[in-house]
């Protein structure tokens, strides 16, 4: 019991990464880097697999020795505390349930180790909120893998540690039971109150769950904010194609007038709110101008003359289109970019928009935003964003 | 044609059932023989029923004794080859070291060694050192030759290990021993049992090996040899099918219940 | 990511001034394997080089024995005693074989064929084990008596005669002949080449064959390009597993033969044990040594199969 204290002071149960890097021989997991996970927050760790995000996560929970800087946990440096001595939980990947104990005792351990002689009521309240409390005697190979999953929660949470780690938790169940889990997950979460550290592969489960969302890319971290901060104004290029899917286009930095950027890209102009533009706009560089697929409208190209003035357009050709129920995806060949995605909700849909079609592409200026035309146009393209 | 067409497909399985008649043969003839009554000092022909040897299994002498000498010591090599074992199975599992592949060799070298070249040089170590031939020198020389087999079967097991299993102990307040109590050893019993039994049936079959380092000791294998040249009494059969008959109900048993645990829990 | 089961290489010590205290110390394995190590270092490596010692010592038991470098003692061993080298390759490789042709179609019944008689057909394979080897050798005896069943049919059918024209055995006889050897050394290290056979079969993903069979591959022909090849790693432990104990075996040849079918592993118990000449016998089990591990070593090159540890 000397080890877990459950204050729940303000503020004296963050989550402080200082400097923290992590090396294997000549290759670098983790660059140092600074994290501040704010306590009672659902914070998602979000990268392909190999970016440094597991073993971030393992470094909290002292499974892994960071090779530099410190963890703190509140005011209580832990960075080289054994894992049983700190106030941390993992769920790991595929849950690492003890097969050799029963459900009631594996939820039991951790208190069993900490002396806790009556264990009962606390593990049948914690199997009561995960809704296991008829499993009790099973075996965990006798489980679902969604039970297993919140077995593996329950045995975490049961100690009330002040943060729970979680290492891909959903990765092994199918989509189904992954949608309904992620509710699951953000439910008990607000219930208890604790810390959250999520460490996914999945975008979407990322912004479904967390408040906060820390993109990392070969072990640094890319961008940090909430998953609308991150969706509509990405800073890198992989962030804006890792996080669903973005149209960049290369373009010129024509003139200003006011708070706006006039851009020239294949012979049209599209104007880019300054606020937006993370990059240095210098008259005569080069920037490249994303947007995202659903905001873009369609129009045929013998309606041309009806869009409204003001809006960004662009010229192009359907190379292709399916449809997906909720919406029809086209993929548009056009001078500026070669392979422009739109996502057209299907209410009225125009029967001429076929491939082949000439169409044009437009969108409301402040949906666009800009990027440094130094980076790499496909980074965070390649990678699965969802399994 | 159908019988043709029959004995095609089922060629693998009558080979196979074949073979496992002539593994089974000796057994039955072993166990028929116990009830024999042979007229000599062998009991090689059949002669007449008789139930004599089995009411009296311990009647010819020194066999009873030399039994007892065979449990003891396949008792405790089994112990020690199994204890050494296991623990050198932990190591070249869950470390990384130098002389790792020096360590494998020499786990290697005694399972791909002619047993008679083991113990004669064993001989040659204890003749040179002056060693009193006898229980000690046997029970060395077998938890020796036993060790291998015990490293194998628990690395095997312990290789197939989630290692996340000990960083979840870990990360639910247990220590080292804790972790290694709780979790790593329960989870790494049945590689270990095994590995175990393994080294009780060499131990206690053991003849080769035994022979050259025993002096006067006599084990039932060195009973069984000297009785083949002396003469073979019946007792013999009585104990072989005791053996054989304990070993396959102890091996039923254990299935029948682990079965019904299953269907319990299921 | 770093693989979980190996302890991470050391970290680069950047804060020098702070040793981590190290949750798993550096000579944790080595204490691990002190003891077993050791055992076999002593007990297993030392004797070796006693033996090799002793096998280039002269003397007498009275006098005692000195280190002469006396290697003609490996020269008359060979020439003395090179019919019962010969002999022990031939009868193993011979048991070998037979134990492969015998083994496998029952490893391969208990792992396809077999269903729910898997068990109970594993269980008939091992139990034989716990009843003394010695015995059921000896019950070979009964079974290949002079004048019994076995010999009779042998003799209607004129297997004897074709065996006898070979050598194999003599008269009307089965016991006493290198045929009874051979087949008490196939009987006794059969389980050997059926169990590490039996668990690379298992390993076999029943699909393969379905998914031969789909590619227009008869049953033969599947086996032949895909069973077999995948079931190589168990057939190269099983050949050593019966190979090496039966070159080095005496038993079967004392208990089955007679003084014709004497074996290496013969001339070495008898040298050790009742002539108690121990240079020379020394000098046999070294030599029996080597070729072991030349031939062994060879064998595992060839298969390709390193991993049998």
């Amino acid at each position: 019991m000397t080890t877990v204290t459950n204050k729940n002071t303000e503020g004296s149960g963050d989550v402080r990464l200082s400097g923290i890097g992590k090396t294997y021989g000549s290759f670098t997991a983790v660059h140092p880097l600074d994290l501040t996970v704010p306590q009672g927050s659902f914070f998602a760790l979000l990268g392909a697999s190999g970016c440094g995000k597991t073993t971030t996560l393992r470094m909290i929970a002292g499974l892994e020795e960071p090779t530099s800087g410190t963890v703190h946990l509140g005011d209580q440096e832990v960075t080289r505390l054994p894992p049983y001595k700190r106030p941390v939980n993992t769920v790991f990947q595929s849950y690492a349930l003890f097969p050799h104990l029963d459900i009631f005792e594996n939820v039991a351990f951790g208190l069993r180790r900490r002396g806790i002689k009556s264990v009962k009521k606390q593990v049948e309240e914690m199997l009561d909120l995960v809704q296991l409390g008829e499993q009790a005697r099973k075996k965990p190979h006798q489980l679902s893998g969604g039970q297993q999953q919140r077995v593996a929660v329950a045995r975490a949470l049961i100690n009330h540690p002040k943060v729970l780690l979680l290492d891909e938790p959903l990765g092994a169940l199918d989509l189904k039971l992954r949608r309904q889990m992620q509710l699951e997950l953000k439910r008990i979460q607000t219930e208890v109150g604790i810390t959250f550290i999520h460490v996914t592969h999945d975008q979407e489960e990322a912004m479904t769950m967390a408040d906060t969302v820390a993109v990392m890319n070969a072990g640094r971290v890319e961008q940090l904010g909430s998953p609308t901060d991150l969706y509509e104004n990405p800073d890198t290029t992989f962030v804006a194609n890792f996080l669903g899917t973005s149209n960049l286009i290369e373009a010129e930095v024509d003139s200003r007038s006011g708070d706006e950027i006039v851009l020239k890209a294949g012979g049209g102009k599209l104007v880019l709110p300054e606020a937006r533009c993370s990059a240095p706009t210098t008259t005569g560089g080069k920037v490249l101008v994303g947007v995202r697929p659903e905001k873009i409208t369609l129009t045929h190209a013998d309606e041309a003359g009806e869009i409204p003035a003001g809006r960004n357009r662009i010229t192009g050709k359907i190379a292709d289109s399916s449809f997906i129920g909720v919406s029809t995806q086209y993929v548009i060949d056009s001078p500026v970019c070669p392979e422009f995605e739109v996502y057209a909700q299907n209410i009225d849909r125009d029967a001429r928009l076929v491939p082949g079609a000439d169409v044009v592409l437009h969108w409301n200026p402040a949906h666009t935003f800009g990027l440094d035309a130094a980076m790499d146009i496909d980074a965070g393209t390649e990678e699965e964003a969802a399994v | 044609m159908a019988l043709v067409n029959w004995l095609k497909r089922h060629l693998v399985v009558i080979a196979g059932l074949l073979t496992l008649g002539y593994l089974l043969l000796p057994n039955v003839v072993v166990t028929v023989f116990s009830f024999n009554k042979p007229k000599g000092r062998f009991n090689y022909a059949w002669q007449q029923f008789s139930t004599d040897a089995w009411k009296d299994p311990c009647g010819v002498s020194d066999l009873c004794g030399s039994l007892s000498v065979s449990l003891q010591i396949a008792f405790w090599a089994t112990l020690g080859a199994t204890a050494l074992g296991t623990l050198i199975a932990f190591a070249l599992v869950r470390y990384r070291f130098r002389a790792r592949g020096a360590v494998n060799s020499l786990i290697f070298l005694p399972m791909a060694m002619p047993e008679v070249v083991m113990a004669a040089s064993l001989l040659t170590l204890f003749l040179n050192m002056g060693a009193q031939l006898g229980f000690w020198t046997i029970l060395i020389a077998h938890i020796m030759f036993c060790l291998s087999f015990v490293v194998t079967a628990v690395k095997a097991r312990v290789m197939s290990m989630d290692p996340r299993l000990e960083q979840a102990a870990q990360d639910l307040y247990a220590g080292p021993v804790q972790t290694f109590v709780r979790v790593t050893l329960p989870i790494a019993a049945p590689g270990i049992a095994a590995g175990a039994l393994l080294a009780f049936a060499l131990s206690f079959d053991d003849f080769i090996i035994t022979n050259f380092n025993a002096g006067s000791t006599v084990t039932f294998p060195m009973f069984v040899w000297g009785s083949a040249q002396r003469g073979t009494p019946v007792q013999i059969n009585v104990i072989g099918t005791a053996m054989f008959l304990v070993a396959v109900l102890l091996v039923l048993a254990s299935m029948v219940v682990g079965n019904r645990r299953n269907r319990q829990k299921a | 990511m770093a693989t979980l089961t190996e302890a991470p290489p050391p970290p680069t010590p950047t804060a020098p001034e702070k040793k981590p205290p190290r949750r798993r110390g550096r000579f944790t394995p080595y204490w691990l394997l002190l003891p077993g190590i050791l055992w076999l270092l002593v007990f297993f490596a030392l004797p070796m080089i006693y033996q090799a010692s002793t096998s280039v010592q002269t003397g007498s038991l009275e006098e005692g024995y000195k280190v002469t470098w006396h290697f003609v003692t490996y020269w008359d061993a060979l020439s003395g005693y090179w019919p019962q080298f010969l002999r022990s390759v031939a009868y193993a490789a011979a048991a070998t074989v037979l134990c492969l042709l015998l083994g496998y179609p029952l490893a391969y019944l208990i792992a396809f064929r077999a269903g729910r008689w898997r068990n109970l057909i594993m269980i008939l394979v091992i139990a034989p084990f716990f009843t003394s080897f010695l015995i059921r050798t000896l019950a070979w005896k009964t079974i290949l008596a002079d004048g019994g069943p076995v010999v009779g049919a042998l003799n209607t059918l004129h297997v004897l005669d074709v065996t006898n024209w070979l050598g194999w055995t003599a008269g009307d006889r089965v016991l006493a002949t290198p045929l009874a050897v051979v087949c008490g050394l196939t009987y006794n290290f059969l389980p050997f080449m059926i169990l590490p056979l039996y668990t690379s079969l298992e390993r076999i993903d029943g699909r393969l064959h379905e998914a031969a069979g789909d590619l227009y591959a008869k049953p033969w022909v599947t086996f032949r390009k895909v069973t077999f090849p995948l079931s190589m790693p168990g057939v190269v432990s099983g050949t050593l597993l019966t190979f090496i104990p039966a070159a080095g075996d005496y038993v079967n040849a004392d208990l089955l033969g007679s003084t014709d079918t004497r074996m290496i592993g013969n001339v070495i118990q008898t040298q050790f044990l009742r002539i108690l000449d121990y240079p020379t016998a020394a000098a046999l089990s070294f030599i029996l040594m080597a070729a072991i591990l030349i031939m062994v070593t060879f064998y595992i090159r060839r298969s390709g199969t390193e991993d049998l540890v």
